[in-house]
């Protein structure tokens, strides 16, 4: 399982590493000779890690995702919320985040997550938007109900 | 002692005072809660200090990485599960020690020695760090070069399992570093027309990326929805027997003389550190026998062992610019969000704030002895009641917020969680992280200076070589790659001989 893993990843730092050096040809003077080394060496090194791991004789199990579905669950809802954050506002989605991630994973104490999600929410509003004024975008929920934010 | 006044009257101020003493509460609390590192504390906290005075956020930093040392130390007495990597060490006796009753001793015996190990370290960064920085006023573009070569080829090498991969690391953490406009010469380099790559890879939102995101993703996939019982944290106060605490003195000398040493080594962390100490402890014990079934001695050696590490990582992290962990590549990150240049100069242009640190380093752990112990960590503890499930989107939520602060610019969230789940998978293949953050600190520092070598020796590339100092740190950086390549053949040679 290693050996596959590892004779990919050699693999993808080749492509990456030649890629990389193609793209600095076209760079003019000094300023394109560094990362073409830069770019060589990748592609050796992963050229080494992929030959090291063709030639490997012991093969051990190595689990790249322990929990895929969670895994998949945590990646997807975090899209959604980094998605969410501008056209909702920043406090809306992490509000929603704080509710449906633990929802998503298997938490049932519906009360428990939206005390903690109300708490949690307040006090980074507090930190970020009144202690140290920083802006973030919009609350649509202001938007709707016609005042600023 | 000019430069030490200074320093010190720079940080008898209200700011850092109240980091200082905020940053430690948090830290331990952080360390108190397993899944929870101070790597991922510091680089959360990094992207807020940005409006910060460089003082008060060098002083949230040491806060922070001395209280989470410490820290780590409760779960892994009351539950055998260690907060950090770093205190694995700590379960071999805390836990026995917890078993029978001690567990109030075995938190008292892990503060006194987390301590006493955080104040060897920081006198020992506090003397060593400005003798070594004299010796870089000898320094010109050529030695910088191969400064920065020598720090990432040592970390890439040593750091992880596999010296290969962590070159790659490396060299995938330069290849960053040459992102956006060159310095020198004005030219757009990998910016694939977006006009926010012109300005580089944001380092900052890379490293919390890199750093938050996978211990955020293996929490999720624990999922763990109680928490502990309050039971499970009672704590019974048991005092010290006479002279009990004085024959921990000389484990404490030990364990501070390998944790220094450790820690200026590039590569090694306060893990290796505290394993040593534990082993040397136990070597040189009269009762061997009784070290993993509740001995204090091997409590005040993993603590003191993996404290003694914090300071001294940042010998070479602030005079030479090659950070020897995780933790100073991120204090050097916090330089260079501050506008200031690890390495050498940092001592001539600014004084003040590195001799700060240093005494920030120092109070932080004279505050453990305040903010430590047993009756905190009544109060610490209570935090581990929290279901782990509930923590995945709050810190989710803080680092979208750290990560958005910094430039208003959503696309530096989409960066970050690209980076996180990079992070994710990289790990998981055994490629080291460390050596891509500090890339991407030497990288741009480690171009401009062979470029400018070579502007000065009219293109003689001999130049780099020919300079006693650089000569040394070209060979050692030499030797430091080949030093595994050999171990590995005469491995390979020596299974091959007894296959025979």
């Amino acid at each position: 399982m290693d050996r596959q893993q590892d004779v990919v990843l050699g693999a993808f730092f080749v492509v990456f590493g030649l890629s990389a050096a193609w793209g600095a040809t076209s760079y003019s003077g000094a300023s394109g000779i560094y990362p073409l080394v830069l770019g060589l060496l990748l592609a050796l090194t992963g050229a080494i890690v992929a030959v090291k791991a063709v030639r490997a004789t012991a093969a051990t199990e190595r689990v790249l995702i322990d929990a895929p579905v969670k895994f998949c669950t945590t990646i997807a809802i975090a899209v959604v919320y980094v998605a969410l954050v501008v056209p909702l506002g920043f406090y809306t989605a992490s509000f929603l985040l704080m509710l449906a991630l633990p929802l998503a994973l298997g938490f049932r104490r519906l009360v428990y997550a939206l005390i903690m999600g109300t708490v949690f929410t307040s006090i980074v509003f507090l930190v970020f938007s009144v202690f140290l004024e920083r802006p973030f975008p919009r609350e649509v929920i202001l938007t709707l109900f016609g005042s600023g934010g | 002692m000019d430069f030490y006044v200074n320093a010190l009257l720079g940080v008898l101020t209200f700011g850092p005072i109240m980091a200082m003493v905020g940053a430690t509460i948090l830290g331990v609390f952080i360390g108190a809660l397993p899944g929870l590192n101070p790597v991922m504390a510091i680089a959360l906290l990094l992207p807020l200090t940005y409006a910060m005075d460089p003082l008060v956020a060098l002083g949230m930093v040491a806060g922070i990485y001395n209280g989470s040392m410490y820290g780590g130390a409760i779960p892994s007495i009351l539950l055998r599960i260690p907060g950090t990597p770093a205190s694995i060490a700590t379960t071999f006796d805390g836990f026995p020690m917890a078993q029978r009753g001690e567990a109030s001793k075995a938190l008292k015996v892990a503060c006194y020695s987390s301590a006493i190990g955080g104040i060897a370290s920081a006198i020992a960064l506090m003397t060593v760090g400005p003798l070594l920085a004299k010796v870089t006023l000898l320094f010109g573009p050529a030695e910088y070069f191969w400064i920065a070569v020598f720090g990432m080829a040592s970390v890439g090498v040593m750091v992880g399992s596999d010296p290969v991969k962590g070159l790659m690391a490396a060299l995938l953490g330069l290849w960053i570093g040459t992102m956006g406009l060159d310095n020198l010469s004005g030219q757009a380099r990998y910016t694939f027309d977006q006009t926010w790559l012109l300005g580089g890879m944001p380092l900052i939102v890379v490293l919390v990326g890199l750093y938050a995101l996978p211990p955020v993703l293996q929490l999720a996939e624990k999922s763990d929805f109680k928490g502990l019982s309050a039971a499970a944290l009672k704590l019974q106060a048991v005092p010290f027997k006479k002279g009990e605490l004085r024959r921990l003195i000389p484990t404490w000398f030990r364990a501070s003389g390998i944790g220094i040493s450790v820690g200026i080594l590039p590569g090694a962390g306060g893990n290796v550190a505290a394993f040593l100490s534990y082993n040397t402890a136990k070597n040189a014990d009269e009762d061997p026998a009784s070290f993993g079934k509740g001995n204090p001695k091997g409590v005040a050696a993993a603590e003191c062992g993996n404290n003694a590490d914090n300071a001294a990582s940042m010998i070479p992290a602030l005079a030479l610019g090659i950070p020897g962990n995780v933790v100073a590549a991120l204090v050097l990150s916090a330089l260079v969000i501050h506008g200031l240049q690890p390495g050498p100069q940092l001592f001539q242009q600014n004084p003040v704030l590195v001799g700060g640190f240093m005494m920030e380093m120092l109070l932080t752990s004279l505050l453990i002895l305040c903010l430590g112990g047993a009756l905190a960590t009544r109060v610490f503890a209570q935090f581990q009641r929290l279901p782990g499930v509930l923590l995945v989107p709050s810190i989710l939520i803080l680092m979208c917020v750290g990560v958005y602060v910094i430039n208003g610019r959503p696309v530096d969230l989409w960066v970050m969680l690209f980076a996180g789940i990079a992070g994710y998978f990289l790990e998981k293949v055994n490629v080291p992280l460390a050596p891509i953050i500090l890339g991407m600190i030497l990288g741009p520092m480690a171009e401009q200076s062979v470029r400018r070598a070579l502007l000065i020796s009219r293109g003689d590339a001999t130049e780099l070589l020919t300079r006693p100092i650089s000569a040394v740190l070209a060979v050692a950086t030499v030797l430091v790659i080949l030093w595994p390549i050999q171990k590995a053949l005469r491995n390979k040679r020596s299974a091959s001989r007894k296959a025979d």
